[in-house]
């Protein structure tokens, strides 16, 4: 303790206080289970219900089957669409790898959302 | 060899970020025994108050833990926490009663002759003394004498400017002297 400003010099009680005090601070309480009965009082933890998880992935999936079945002609001619525009250009590596990538991009991003939202 | 001990602060990130449980309770047992000795002196050496404020300082700790900036010691942080909930108890309960035996004391009736006795026949007599004390003076000396700490963590701790901690010191001090003056050596 920085105690300069006091008058300590020769001074019993000050003595005393601090033997004391390093007596009190030698002097280890055991355990005894009291973390555990601390840890026991503490609040549960904020877990979602187990049943959102997978509830929420059948929601995903039933919107896209939805979709699927709400505007098939759509679906169908995109599909075409991409065929045609494909047999009618060369295709290089890097129209490949943007086809791999970028529906796998946008499915990955899909699928860290519907993670976080669970 | 044994890995080194994580530090107080990597545990408290633990707890924060993903509310680790193992972590909080290491530092449960890391602290548990200053608190809780903290806790005996400030009640005089009720054992059963002080462990019901050490747990619900811990309890507090945990709902609070973000709001812990690591501007002072986890230590301090918790003693300061545990003034608290010792000062809020006091309010509850009015005054904690005062020893029958409110006159000076006599300097240890069983410690005759040998200095190590005497010594332990003091520290009786400075925790019997200590219970006379208000709770902010009492709290001021456990605060400086027996956590070690410097006047103005004692007054971080206390929520109270410097000079009134060692405004509060003088008068424990005074106190002290009055009760144990049968202590103090012969001129």
């Amino acid at each position: 303790m920085q105690t300069k400003d006091l008058d300590t010099a020769n001074d019993w009680l000050e003595q005393a206080l601090r033997a004391d005090g390093a007596e009190h601070r030698s002097n280890y309480i055991g355990d005894d289970g009291f973390a555990g009965r601390v840890m026991a009082r503490l609040p549960q933890p904020a877990t979602l219900p187990a049943w959102r998880r997978p509830a929420i992935a059948l929601l995903w999936l039933c919107v896209a089957a939805a979709a699927v079945l709400g505007v098939p002609g759509l679906f169908d001619d995109a599909f075409r669409g991409a065929v045609a525009l494909l047999v009618g250009h060369r295709i290089g590596v890097v129209d490949v790898i943007a086809l791999l990538v970028i529906p796998s991009a946008a499915a990955g991003g899909m699928l860290l959302y519907a993670a976080r939202v669970a | 060899m044994s890995p080194p001990p994580v530090s107080d602060a990597a545990l408290i990130a633990r707890v924060v970020v993903s509310d680790d449980r193992h972590a909080f309770g290491e530092l449960v047992r890391r602290h548990q025994s200053a608190v809780r000795a903290t806790l005996r002196k400030l009640t005089s050496g009720n054992t059963a108050l002080a462990d019901d404020l050490a747990q619900e300082t811990f309890l507090l700790a945990y709902r609070n833990l973000k709001s812990f900036r690591q501007e002072a010691r986890f230590s301090t942080w918790l003693y300061r926490i545990a003034y608290n909930a010792f000062l809020a108890d006091t309010r509850k309960m009015k005054e904690l009663p005062l020893p029958e035996d409110a006159d000076t004391l006599a300097p240890g009736e069983v410690a005759e002759g040998r200095s190590v006795a005497r010594s332990a026949a003091m520290s009786i007599d400075l925790e019997r003394a200590m219970a006379v004390l208000s709770n902010a003076e009492r709290a001021a000396i456990v605060q400086c004498y027996h956590n070690d700490l410097t006047h103005e963590e004692a007054a971080g701790v206390l929520g109270c400017p410097i000079g009134t901690v060692k405004t509060h010191i003088l008068r424990a001090k005074e106190k002290l002297k009055a009760r144990l003056g049968a202590w103090a050596p012969e001129h």
